[in-house]
C-alpha cells in the first residue's frame, strides 16, 4: 500500500484543479489518492492489525503440527488433523460443547437484552445529575477484575459465614451452597456477567438514543403517546441497527466465553456444568504443555464463531437490515 | 507452566542448539573455560535487589572456600525464560541452578548430556558424599545424577491442632487416627471455643485437599505418596489402592459428621489461613512452621487471642507402621548442574564440586544464612540467632539463603514460638519419608495426559467427600481413566522402574 503511495505520480499539491483535462481518464487509483490524508490516519490502525491481528495468525499453523518451542514452527513435526481428531473424540467433547451453549445461549437471552432496557430507562430520566450519578455508579463493575467480582460473591454466598446465606438461616432457612451446587452455576455465572457488564454496555445504546431526532418525541406528545409508546414505537426502532449489530457480534463472540470468569467460579462439585472450551483448554493445554493441541481447540472456536457471524449476518440482510459488513 | 518431560525430540533439539553453538565459534568456552578464572554461577535471585558484587558475603565465602566465584543472578519470577533460553541457546556458566524440577524443558536438557554426570565423584568430598540417599534418589532421572540435588527438610507435614480448645474440652493431644476423628467431632459440636455457638469444625481444609491435606492424611493409612511400587514391581497411582480408598471412606465420615469445613472445596489458601486465624477450625493438615504463622495471624488480628497450638508428627492408624508424605518431592529442591561446555575437564568439574562441597560446611552455610556476626547478626548464650541490621541482612545475605545446597546443615535456635518444636519434629519426620518412587522416571503419556486425569480424579475425590456421589462411582471414574492414558501412564512407569532398578 505505501508501494502505490510512493509509484504514484506526483500531482501538483491542490488537485482540484479547475481545468482539469477531459481527455486524460485518471487511473483507478485515483480515488485512493484523492483520499490520501484519509488512508494516512488509518494507516497506524492498519498496521496495527497487520502486526498484531494478523501476522499472528500464521501462529495457528502450530494446530496441525507437534508443536515443540525448541524446535520452533520450522522444526515441528506435521500431525495434520489428529489434534482435532483428538478433540472430537474425547470423552468430554459432548460436554464441553453442550456446557458452552448453554451457557452462550443463556448470555445471549438474559444478559444481552439488560442493557437494553437499561439504556432506554436511563434515557428516561430527566434529573440531569441523578442520571449522571445513576450511570457512573453501574458502569463501576466493569472496572472490576474477574477477580474481585468472585471474591465479592463468595463473601456473599459462601455457607461458611456468608452474609447472604446468615440472612436464609437467621430467617429459619437451610444455608443454600450457591458455591458448589451444579443447579446454581448456570444463574450465578449469568448474574455476575449481568451485574459486571450491563452497565458498560448501556454506553453504546445510550449514544444511539442521542441521535433520535426530537421532534419525533413532540409530534408524539401531540399525539398523545405517554412514555412508554414513544419508548416503544420512537426510541426502539431508532436503536434497532444499533441492537442488530451488537447481536451479531455478540453472536461472534458465541463460544468465547473466556477463561477468567468460569475459572474462577468452577470447582470439583459443579464442573460438570461448568466446563468450557476455554478451561479446558487451560488444563488439557497450557497444563501439560500441549501447545498445538490448546491451538486447534481455539481454532475450532474460531472457526465456528466466523460461521456463526456469516450466517447471523445474513438473516438480518434478509430482515432488511444493515449488518456488520 | 509447561509441565515435566515432554519428549526426546525437544532433548535432541537442545543437543542439536548445542552442538551448532559450538561449532559456530565456540559460545561454550565461557568464563570458567580456563581453571584459573573464578567459578561462575548462573543462581536465583529471590530478593527484589542483587547483591554488590564483591560484597561482604561474597569476599567472606571466596576466603573461605578458597574460590573466587561471580554470581550471575536470574530473577526467580522471570527463571522459565531466562533458563529456558540458556539452555536452549547453551550460553551457561559453570554452575547452573536448575530449581524447577518438574519442567519439561530442564528435565530434556538434564537427560540430553549437556551437563556432568556427578555420581561417581561425590565419594571424593566430605560434604557430598555425606548427602541422603533419599533425597539422591529423588534427584537421579532414569537412575542418572546429573547435578547436586538442593538439599531440604523431606518431610515436613503433620497435623496442627488446637491445644487451647483441647484444654477447653479436657481432650488430650491426639496421636493416631481414631483420636484424631474424636477430636474433630469435638471441635465441631462441643463448642470448644465456648462462645456458646455452633460456629466451629475440625479439620479445616482447602480446595487443594486431593493434592495437600488429604494426600498426607492418606500417608498415615498406608498410601504411597502420588505413586508408590507394588510387591510385584507394578508402578500404580497411590489412588487406586485399597489404602487410599480406606482413608477417603475415613475423611468423608469426619466430613459427614461435620469435622470437616463443608465447603472446602470453594476454599482458598489465603481464605484458608484467615478462617483458622479467626478459629473456625481446629486442625490443620499443613506444614508444622505453619503453625507460627496462623499465631501471628491470629495476633495481627486479635492481641489477646487465646490461640495455641499442639504440634503432631507421628500420626499413626491402627497396625500401620509411622510414616510420613514426602512434600517437597524427597527433600530436593532442584540440581546444582555443571555444563560440559563450560566444565570441560574431569579437573574442573573437580573444582567446581570442591566449591559446592565447601558451602556445604557450617560456617558457609552460616554466611549464606545469618551474613557476618556482629555486622548482620548476633548470636546470644543459649545459641539464639538474632537478626541486628535487618536492611542489611535483607541486602547482604538473603539472596545468598536460596543458594544455599543444603537447607539442613544447621538449624538455628529462635525466640519465635513453635519454631524449634516445628523444626526438631520436622527432623524427627526424616527417618519415616515415603517418597515417590516415579518422580525420577520417565514416561511420555504422563507428561501429555498427567493434568487432565488428575483433575478428574480430583473431582471424583471431592465429589465422593462431600456426598455427591459414591465410592463405587469413584472407581468406575477411575476405570474410565485407565483407557485415558492411566494404565499407560503405569506401563511405562514400570518398565523404566524394572529398568533402573534390574
Amino acid at each position: 500500500m505505501s508501494a502505490a503511495t510512493t509509484a504514484a505520480p506526483r500531482p501538483p499539491a491542490a488537485s482540484a484543479d479547475p481545468e482539469r483535462p477531459q481527455t486524460r481518464r485518471r487511473p483507478r487509483g485515483s480515488s485512493f489518492w484523492r483520499h490520501r490524508t484519509l488512508y494516512l490516519m488509518a494507516l497506524p490502525g492498519i498496521a496495527y492489525f497487520l502486526v498484531f491481528k494478523y501476522a499472528p495468525m500464521g501462529g495457528l499453523v502450530i494446530a496441525f503440527q507437534d508443536y515443540m518451542p525448541f524446535l520452533g514452527i520450522g522444526g515441528s513435526p506435521w500431525v495434520g488433523f489428529d489434534h482435532f481428531v483428538r478433540l472430537f473424540t474425547e470423552d468430554t467433547f459432548s460436554m464441553l460443547l453442550r456446557n458452552t451453549l448453554v451457557i452462550s445461549l443463556l448470555l445471549l437471552v438474559f444478559a444481552f437484552p439488560v442493557p437494553i432496557i437499561l439504556a432506554l430507562l436511563l434515557n428516561e430520566l430527566r434529573g440531569k445529575y441523578f442520571k449522571r450519578s445513576v450511570q457512573s455508579v453501574i458502569y463501576l463493575p466493569h472496572f472490576l477484575s474477574w477477580v474481585i467480582v468472585a471474591s465479592i460473591f463468595y463473601v456473599l454466598l459462601s455457607t461458611d459465614g456468608g452474609s447472604i446465606n446468615n440472612l436464609i438461616v437467621d430467617a429459619g432457612g437451610e444455608p443454600v451452597p450457591f458455591l458448589t451446587d451444579p443447579d446454581w452455576l448456570r444463574p450465578l455465572y449469568i448474574g455476575q456477567e449481568i451485574w459486571k457488564g450491563a452497565g458498560w454496555g448501556t454506553i453504546v445504546y445510550l449514544a444511539a438514543m442521542t441521535a433520535v431526532d426530537v421532534q419525533l418525541y413532540e409530534a408524539a406528545q401531540l399525539d398523545g403517546a405517554g412514555r412508554l409508546r414513544q419508548s416503544w414505537h420512537i426510541t426502539l426502532p431508532a436503536i434497532r441497527p444499533t441492537i442488530i449489530v451488537m447481536f451479531i457480534l455478540a453472536i461472534g463472540d458465541f463460544l468465547e466465553l473466556g477463561f477468567e470468569h468460569m475459572f474462577l467460579v468452577m470447582n470439583s462439585l459443579n464442573r460438570e456444568v461448568g466446563e468450557i472450551f476455554d478451561t479446558y483448554v487451560y488444563t488439557a493445554g497450557i497444563q501439560n504443555g500441549q501447545l498445538s493441541y490448546a491451538a486447534a481447540v481455539g481454532l475450532f472456536k474460531g472457526l465456528v464463531g466466523l460461521l456463526l457471524v456469516v450466517m447471523a449476518n445474513r438473516l438480518a440482510k434478509r430482515f432488511g437490515e444493515e449488518g456488520v459488513y | 507452566m509447561i509441565s515435566r518431560r515432554n519428549s526426546a525430540a525437544v532433548a535432541s533439539a537442545t543437543v542439536l542448539a548445542l552442538t551448532l553453538a559450538a561449532c559456530g565459534g565456540g559460545s561454550g568456552d565461557g568464563d570458567g573455560g580456563d581453571a584459573d578464572g573464578p567459578v561462575t554461577w548462573m543462581a536465583m535471585l529471590h530478593t527484589p535487589t542483587t547483591p554488590e558484587k564483591d560484597g561482604v558475603i561474597e569476599t567472606a565465602l571466596e576466603e573461605y572456600t578458597g574460590t573466587e566465584f561471580e554470581m550471575q543472578w536470574v530473577p526467580d519470577a522471570s527463571k522459565e525464560e531466562k533458563i529456558n533460553a540458556a539452555l536452549a541457546s547453551g550460553t551457561l556458566a559453570d554452575i547452573v541452578s536448575l530449581t524447577q524440577g518438574d519442567s519439561t524443558t530442564v528435565r530434556t536438557a538434564l537427560t540430553s548430556g549437556m551437563f556432568w554426570d556427578v555420581e561417581d565423584y561425590l565419594a571424593e568430598f566430605p560434604n557430598l558424599s555425606q548427602i541422603d540417599p533419599v533425597t539422591l534418589d529423588s534427584a537421579r532421572i532414569d537412575g542418572e545424577l546429573y547435578g547436586v540435588p538442593f538439599q531440604k527438610i523431606k518431610a515436613r507435614y503433620g497435623v496442627v491442632v488446637r491445644q487451647d480448645w483441647l484444654d477447653n474440652l479436657g481432650l488430650e493431644v491426639p496421636h493416631t487416627i481414631e483420636d484424631l476423628t474424636k477430636v474433630a467431632h469435638a471441635f465441631a459440636h462441643d463448642d470448644p471455643d465456648g462462645n456458646g455457638k455452633d460456629d466451629t469444625t475440625g479439620f479445616y481444609d482447602r480446595e487443594e485437599s486431593f493434592k495437600v491435606a488429604f494426600r498426607s492424611l492418606t500417608g498415615y493409612f498406608g498410601a504411597g505418596s502420588q505413586f508408590e511400587v507394588t510387591d510385584d514391581g507394578q508402578v500404580v497411582p497411590s489412588f487406586t489402592t485399597d489404602a487410599y480408598k480406606e482413608a477417603m471412606e475415613w475423611y468423608r465420615g469426619v466430613y459427614e459428621d461435620g469435622g470437616v469445613n463443608q465447603e472446602f472445596v470453594t476454599v482458598q489458601k489465603q481464605n484458608q489461613q484467615d478462617g483458622i486465624a479467626q478459629g473456625k477450625g481446629g486442625i490443620v493438615v499443613t506444614g508444622l512452621f505453619e503453625a507460627k504463622n496462623y499465631l501471628a495471624l491470629a495476633e495481627s488480628a486479635d492481641p489477646k487471642t487465646p490461640m495455641k497450638w499442639a504440634l503432631v508428627n507421628d500420626v499413626t492408624y491402627e497396625d500401620v507402621p509411622r510414616r510420613i508424605l514426602t512434600d517437597t518431592g524427597g527433600g530436593m529442591g532442584g540440581w546444582l548442574a555443571i555444563p560440559k561446555s563450560e566444565v570441560e575437564t574431569e579437573e574442573e568439574l573437580k573444582k567446581v564440586l570442591g566449591f559446592i562441597d565447601k558451602l556445604m560446611d557450617e560456617e558457609a552455610f552460616g554466611l549464606m544464612t545469618n551474613g557476618v556476626e556482629g555486622t548482620h547478626y548476633e548470636l546470644d548464650g543459649d545459641g539464639v540467632v538474632t537478626i541486628t541490621d535487618q536492611t542489611a541482612w535483607e541486602q547482604e545475605v538473603q539472596p545468598y539463603s536460596s543458594s544455599r545446597p543444603s537447607e539442613k546443615i544447621v538449624t538455628y535456635k529462635s525466640t519465635s514460638p513453635y519454631v524449634d518444636e516445628a523444626n526438631e519434629l520436622m527432623a524427627e519426620n526424616e527417618e519415616f519419608v515415603i517418597t515417590n518412587p516415579a518422580q525420577s522416571l520417565t514416561s511420555k503419556t504422563y507428561d501429555t495426559r498427567w493434568s487432565t486425569i488428575e483433575q478428574q480424579v480430583t473431582d471424583a475425590y471431592n465429589q465422593y467427600i462431600t456426598g455427591a456421589i459414591e465410592m463405587s462411582d469413584f472407581e468406575a471414574t477411575i476405570e474410565s481413566l485407565r483407557g485415558q492414558g492411566l494404565d499407560q501412564i503405569s506401563e511405562e512407569f514400570t518398565a523404566a522402574y524394572a529398568e533402573v532398578n534390574g
